[in-house]
């Protein structure tokens, strides 16, 4: 599936390179992770952000899953939550309670990485 | 001898009764503005004499799992059952941090609420598992029929987690508790104010058919 560079709205096809290196244009790191028929809609949402709310959102969804200071890309998994401004979000509940991770983080050697540990919540007692 | 090893065997068998019940999770579970954190504070305040959270009508007000540990009741019987009470963020399918400003919040204090109940949304939900027996809120003045309600019930239908659908605010006029039962025939669903307190002895008592 296909991956958005959040900051300047290029499409690089799943499993490109520029996932881990960064975007070519920008250098950015931050993703939205699309299927093909979101694409045009991916695309609209990205396009009508300012350069301050693209940085807000990047920032608001480091918050929400709890990054701190890593350099790894990160691709958001736009079929769970949708950020389509600062403070406007559209989760797919029956997607987030399948437990699929929203986020994943890019390593080198390691292509997707779950992050879904970041939310799980301390074990039944 | 024998009256000894009997009374050991007794006493085993109680403590073991007591460990598992000691941890039971039982979480409140609903859509936004539902009433579970009042519902929470009921009950906190009719066993354990204190409330557990801050209740309020702009929507989002619980933004993280709280948890009072070992509140017990008692039945007219005079069983008791002990759990940790779990409250949780309401669950939403849109987050608007519009919808905040017209009860007279700045943009920025806004958009912060908005961040953290999403963020109180997916914790919610990843908290489902954790859960032994799940009390499901619904407010009967709504209807009953959204993507919400049945995925959260559906949800926990497929993890078998016990459940007891509450129809809250049974004190309103709007209040339809029927709506609730013929949306989910398959469940016990109880009619309640979890603010003025109606039907909450019959509440009480279905605990302990749904907590085993």
């Amino acid at each position: 599936m296909p991956h958005q560079c959040v900051k300047c709205n290029i499409i690089y096809p799943d499993g490109s390179v520029n996932l881990l290196k960064g975007c070519n244009e920008c250098g950015g790191k931050f993703f939205f992770f699309i299927k093909e028929n979101q694409l045009k809609e991916a695309e609209e949402i990205v396009k009508n952000l300012t350069p301050e709310e693209k940085i807000q959102i990047e920032k608001d969804v480091f918050e929400l899953i709890g990054i701190e200071g890593d350099e790894s890309p990160v691709v958001l998994d736009l079929e769970s939550i949708r950020v389509l401004e600062p403070g406007k979000y559209q989760l797919d509940v029956v997607e987030l309670f399948k437990g699929k991770p929203l986020v994943y983080r890019l390593e080198d050697g390691k292509y997707i990485i779950d992050l879904a540990s970041t939310f799980r919540s301390k074990k039944k007692d | 001898m024998m009256i000894i090893r009997i009374g050991d065997f007794i006493k085993r068998v109680l403590n073991n009764i007591f460990k598992q019940k000691k941890n039971i999770k039982l979480g409140l579970y609903g859509p936004v503005n539902s009433g579970k954190t009042s519902l929470a504070n009921k009950i906190c305040v009719d066993w354990i004499g204190e409330e557990m959270g801050i209740v309020s009508s702009i929507p989002h007000e619980t933004r993280e799992i709280k948890i009072k540990e070992k509140v017990e009741i008692k039945s007219k019987k005079g069983k008791s059952i002990s759990f940790n009470l779990v409250d949780t963020p309401g669950i939403a399918t849109r987050i608007d941090y519009e919808d905040f400003l017209k009860h007279r919040m700045s943009v920025k204090e806004a958009k912060k609420r908005a961040k953290e109940a999403t963020k109180g949304v997916i914790e919610a939900i990843k908290w489902l598992d954790n859960m032994d027996c799940v009390l499901v809120v619904l407010d009967s003045t709504k209807n009953p029929y959204s993507q919400v309600n049945l995925t959260i019930l559906g949800n926990l239908q497929a993890r078998n987690i016990p459940v007891l659908v509450i129809g809250n605010k049974v004190d309103l006029k709007k209040s339809n508790l029927k709506a609730i039962e013929d949306a989910f025939p398959q469940y016990e669903v109880i009619g309640v104010s979890a603010l003025n307190g109606n039907n909450i002895e019959e509440f009480y008592e279905s605990l302990f058919r749904v907590i085993k």
